[in-house]
């Protein structure tokens, strides 16, 4: 039989819709696969199909999957889908695959020995690693009109799992989550919900206004990290790979 | 108020100094209870902790680590705020700590405080300024992050009490493992006075938890538990006295966490010892990975050391140690052994012998599964068997697999006898932009340093 090739958009509602379409072929899975975008070498004797991205089967899916493999398998599903990887949809879609094939879709996420379960296991303990390092390396100033700011570029599209942490960690502030990789902003409102912004752009400048405290703070905390540190135990071999340098880049206490 | 407030000395000096006196304290988690943010205050935490940062030393900076105060009536010798150490002294005042907190908290530098102090006038007033402190945080400021706190020995247990109500964690330290040590090193000090507030604590959190089956929304008292902390290498005590001391922590005070230090001379005094190599490193990792299997892996004290033999092996960490001597009950079938003997294998871990178990019910496992799903081969394999076969043929044999497991590098986070090495250079630097303080920079021109 010939290898078909769906080609869905690289979101959670491309690939969810992709996986209806896979479904409705009604054709032996092994011979289907979920691409993210074009790729360049097109095979000879495979077909390619493009796929809308549509809500509604997009739900279905997602629905489907929370009810036979489980909230937890859909969270690493969502986590797994966040992550830069070419190959996640493919891994997604063979995951739910098997996890519909067996007896207790539930266990899923334990059958390691399936390459794709164990991609989407990487790829969402991956994700999962980076939102639990932001949630202690993000770093927020203060600006002149009293909103908390904080400009990350995390690997993988994690904004949405970091805004909900903070919300619930601090209700009466208005505070910004900026992913300057993406171009993603979490907004989040004193005692709103909060949501997300795509296309807008701020300048350096607007950033960089800082409150008159704000400065003040940054040199006590760094004045703090340099003083709890002993001497004796210099090591900073350790303290590089306990805090990678793409995150140093970003927070108070390393800045030049 | 009517306690020493040197007025004229800024906050940043106080924080330097009052850092400087607390960071050989070594806990600094923020782990242990969950709790989401009520919505009208500040804060919220975090079962499994959060680190926030990472000090040039390579410990994690998880919450703003500060004595309340550096003077002290005691004169432990092994302690930098010793009453006959000429350094400065300083106090904050609670209105400056809640200050810090905030300005930190809000800005996500800090996960919460971590309190101690030396002891000024007496247990019971320190205490007093303690809870004070903490009262202000959580309701005037409304904050709802993690507090770590010390318990000050001979303080009225009703203070402790109430502090204990606003806290997360508490902690008593019991500095060194035997009495005789404590009475040599920390004269002031007795075993009796530090063993009851721990009791009190343990107690309280026993009846908290009854309290709250009854009624959901009773106070909950130091909800993360309590820890404490013994200094390694300041006494002779070998790690045999050290592992035991521990592990009847963990029993009969139900800690939640004992923390090792290994001891950093900042005193020159007769009674301690000369340590040319710096800090014990290499022992408090061995402790901290035995401590491991006290409380993960189900070991016992006495499984790892006796009297024969007090202490760990230098060169293999003390699990594989522990394998090398039982090579009867090896190898192992991977593919049905119970969890607690998947546990006692070298190279697997708490998580990789979860997700064997998981990963087994859908079929049988190769050595290839087992590598993906996080199994350090190099090192279980001369223990293991999948589907009755070893992974090479090997002997079971125990100078045999030791050679063997001694060429694969055992991962240090320093290099093997403690010391890291370092080409000096005049342009060092840590990576922040502080500049060396006053002190430092007296001592680098007169030579001492």
């Amino acid at each position: 039989m010939e290898e078909k090739y769906l080609i869905c958009e690289d979101s959670l509602e491309g690939i969810f819709t992709g996986i209806y379409k896979a479904y409705s072929l009604k054709a032996d899975h092994s011979h289907l696969h979920i691409q993210i975008g074009e790729e360049e070498n097109l095979r000879l004797f495979a077909e390619y199909i493009p796929i809308e991205p549509d809500a509604g089967m997009a739900v279905k899916v997602s629905r489907t999957i929370q009810r036979e493999l489980g909230e937890e398998t859909y969270m690493n599903i969502c986590r797994a889908l966040a992550s830069e990887d070419k190959q996640k949809g493919e891994a997604v879609y063979k995951t739910v695959v098997c996890g519909l094939q067996m007896k207790n879709g539930r266990q899923v996420m334990g059958n390691l020995a399936n390459s794709y379960v164990h991609k989407v296991f990487e790829l969402s303990r991956g994700t999962n690693n980076e939102v639990l390092h932001l949630m202690g390396f993000l770093r927020f100033q203060e600006l002149e009109n009293g909103i908390l700011f904080s400009r990350i570029g995390p690997k993988n599209n994690i904004v949405t799992f970091l805004a909900p942490h903070f919300a619930d960690r601090l209700p009466l502030t208005n505070f910004v989550i900026y992913d300057e990789n993406r171009g993603i902003f979490a907004v989040h409102p004193a005692s709103k919900d909060w949501y997300l912004v795509t296309d807008a752009e701020i300048s350096r400048e607007a950033m960089e206004n800082y409150s008159k405290e704000e400065l003040e703070y940054q040199e006590l905390f760094t004045y703090f990290c340099h003083k709890i540190a002993i001497k004796e135990r210099r090591n900073l071999n350790l303290q590089k790979s306990m805090l990678p340098l793409r995150f140093q880049e970003y927070m108070v206490e390393f800045r030049k | 108020m009517n306690y020493k407030v040197s007025e004229e000395m800024c906050v940043m000096e106080k924080l330097g100094i009052l850092t400087d006196a607390a960071k050989y304290d070594v806990a600094c988690t923020s782990s242990g209870v969950d709790r989401k943010g009520s919505g009208s205050g500040m804060g919220n935490t975090v079962a499994g902790g959060i680190c926030h940062s990472f000090s040039a030393d390579g410990r994690c900076i998880s919450l703003l680590k500060i004595l309340f105060t550096n003077e002290c009536i005691y004169d432990c010798k092994y302690c930098i705020n010793r009453k006959s150490n000429d350094v400065v002294r300083t106090s904050f005042t609670p209105d400056e700590v809640c200050e810090l907190t905030m300005g930190f908290y809000k800005r996500n530098y800090i996960e919460g405080l971590f309190l101690s102090s030396g002891i000024l006038y007496n247990p019971d007033f320190t205490m007093e300024l303690i809870y004070q402190t903490l009262y202000k945080l959580r309701r005037e400021h409304r904050f709802q992050g993690y507090i770590h706190v010390k318990a000050i020995p001979g303080a009225d247990p009703f203070l402790i009490q109430k502090t204990g109500l606003l806290a997360d964690r508490m902690s008593v330290n019991l500095e060194l493992p035997t009495a005789e040590g404590l009475s040599r090193l920390a004269p002031n000090k007795h075993r009796k006075n530090i063993l009851a507030p721990m009791r009190q604590i343990q107690n309280g959190i026993v009846s908290s938890k009854n309290e709250i089956v009854l009624y959901k929304n009773a106070p909950r008292f130091v909800p993360a538990g309590q820890s404490t902390q013994l200094i390694v290498g300041a006494t002779p005590e070998n790690d045999y006295q050290l592992m035991t001391v521990a592990e009847s922590l963990y029993e009969k005070f139900e800690l939640k966490r004992v923390f090792y230090s290994a001891f950093v001379n900042v005193n020159e005094d007769k009674e301690l010892p000369a340590l040319p190599g710096g800090p014990p490193l290499l022992r408090e990792h061995r402790l901290y990975q035995a401590d491991w299997l006290l409380r993960f892996y189900g070991f016992k004290a006495g499984e790892l050391l006796s009297e024969e033999r007090p202490n760990f092996n230098i060169l293999l960490d003390p699990k594989a140690d522990w394998a090398l001597r039982h090579l009867e009950i090896f190898p192992v079938e991977v593919n049905r052994a119970d969890y607690q003997l998947l546990l006692r294998i070298p190279g697997i871990g708490v998580k990789s012998a979860q997700r064997i178990v998981m990963a087994r019910r859908n079929g049988f496992l190769s050595f290839l599964d087992l590598k993906k799903i996080g199994v350090v081969l190099k090192r279980a394999l001369y223990f293991i068997t999948c589907n009755g076969r070893m992974m090479y043929n090997t002997k079971i044999e125990e100078d045999y697999i030791t050679r063997n497991l001694l060429t694969v590098k055992e991962k240090l986070p320093f290099d093997k006898d403690g010391i890291t090495y370092k080409q000096l250079s005049l342009f060092d630097d840590v990576g922040f932009t502080m500049q060396p303080d006053i002190i430092d920079t007296h001592k680098a021109v007169l030579g001492q340093m």
